[in-house]
């Protein structure tokens, strides 16, 4: 099960993105800078864009969806409960689960900004989609809350998942890292070897960097376990 | 001074707060207010009970810049230069002031080469940068940033936080979810299901938060080196 995308050129006025690699099984973070292309990265891997040159293969994926950084983009029907019924979810368990469960009968957009990106999220979650595409999954989401999406994308089983973050705080475990640079898209390769080379990571990976070591994984604990051995 | 009294507005409850000038960050979990309290500080909203004064006077007769959550959305024009001119086309400023004042924000936010581009060839992080420099074309007295940060990549927050260091508005409101930007503000206000968790400078409010997620990473870390 893979996204594959070859010698994909993408063209918007002066702005192009070029994109060869394999997305594979796993759970892949991109970052980049504002602007750089990642959302049109996203679109282009959920299909929503066809590159004018090159080729997107999705091989072995039969369900895929994007989440896209606006939950209320998302929203098709007038009540919180409906909403999560559209996704073929159980709304008595998805708003105890969100900790919306007095808002069942609700307008999904009477809810905060943060309120509905964890309705959503926690919609999105309930399918085993074979590609999960996030762009900005934790925008909007007070700490608490990030962490609770870091461990959905943790207990995710198998298939593709793709996560587009500016995200500097509260990071789930990862297997690849990729950038978007000068309009390229690049792999950094297999955590924790590519850490090094990751010009976005968070301070604190940095800093556990900068102190001599490779923490195994991306997240805050990750570093804290490998300054903690630093002292060993 | 911002001066709040007796408020109530929907989950809102606080019966007295000021808040002094310089730069104050809101945290706070979800739906604990933090946006709703930007929006009565903006002049957006209208509080249902109690009043809140900027320097004695109410929001509406203030100048205040403000950038929404999801600030593209609020883009009302094609031409990046006509959305920064917008608000001092409005209030029928002279051309030449128009384009000088259109000029410095772009500057100031660091999106000069944007100027001359339609918004749709831009992203949303994009986006967010013109929001800012049309907040900021004015001068305003007080700007109002929700969540903006979400939006950028770490580069371009430090280039951000540059620009807000040096314009000269008097209050700059924001909240935010990264601890690393709201230990950078004179002041902390921790929301906490609609009523004042705690103000004061970042050191005593993350001291009162320690134990949990709303805590600077890299104090978590030197903490952790000198235990």
């Amino acid at each position: 099960m893979d996204v594959r995308l070859e010698g994909v050129t993408f063209r918007r006025g002066a702005f192009t993105l070029t994109c060869s690699g394999v997305f594979g099984e796993g759970v892949h973070l991109v970052s980049g800078r504002v602007g750089s292309g990642k959302t049109t990265l996203a679109l282009l891997l959920a299909g929503l864009v066809r590159p004018p040159e090159g080729t997107v293969t999705r091989d072995g994926i039969s369900s895929l969806t994007l989440s896209f950084q606006n939950p209320e983009y998302h929203v098709t029907e007038a009540t919180v409960g409906a909403e999560v019924s559209s996704y073929g979810a159980d709304p008595a368990e998805v708003t105890a689960l969100c900790g919306l469960a007095d808002r069942r009968e609700d307008d999904p957009f009477t809810l905060s900004r943060g309120e509905l990106k964890r309705l959503h999220l926690a919609c999105v979650f309930t399918r085993a989609y074979d590609l999960l595409i996030l762009d900005e999954p934790f925008s909007s989401l007070d700490c608490v809350q990030k962490k609770r999406v870091c461990t959905l994308v943790n207990e995710r089983k198998g298939g593709v998942t793709v996560i587009f973050t500016h995200e500097r705080q509260v990071l789930p475990q990862v297997d690849y890292l990729w950038e978007v640079e000068d309009g390229q898209v690049v792999c950094l390769g297999r955590v924790p070897d590519a850490i090094p080379a990751w010009r976005h990571a968070p301070p604190y990976l940095r800093y556990a960097l900068d102190a001599g070591v490779v923490p195994e994984n991306i997240r805050f604990q990750d570093a804290m376990e490998a300054l903690c051995r630093t002292h060993d | 001074m911002i001066e709040i009294a007796g408020l109530v507005h929907g989950i809102l409850s606080v019966p007295s707060l000021r808040i002094g000038e310089g730069h104050t960050a809101l945290i706070g979990e979800n739906g604990s207010g933090k946006s709703t309290l930007l929006s009565l500080l903006s002049g957006i909203a209208v509080p249902h009970k109690g009043r809140i004064t900027i320097d004695g006077r109410l929001p509406r007769q203030v100048d205040v810049g403000w950038v929404t959550e999801f600030p593209d959305q609020s883009i009302l024009f094609t031409r990046v230069d006509d959305e920064i001119a917008s608000p001092s086309r409005f209030a029928g400023i002279p051309c030449r002031e128009v384009e000088r004042r259109v000029d410095a924000a772009a500057r100031l936010v660091g999106i000069e080469d944007f100027l001359p581009r339609t918004v749709r060839e831009l992203s949303g992080g994009e986006r967010a940068l013109v929001a800012l420099a049309t907040a900021l074309s004015t001068d305003p007295e007080v700007l109002v940033l929700d969540e903006f940060d979400s939006h950028l990549d770490g580069e371009t927050a430090e280039v951000v936080e540059e620009a807000l260091s040096r314009s000269r508005c008097r209050y700059c409101v924001r909240c935010t979810q990264d601890m690393a930007t709201a230990a950078r503000a004179d002041t902390v206000l921790y929301l906490e299901k609609g009523r004042v968790g705690e103000i004061g400078t970042p050191a005593a409010v993350f001291a009162a938060r320690e134990q949990t997620c709303f805590y600077p990473p890299l104090w978590r870390i030197a903490r952790g080196r000198q235990a």
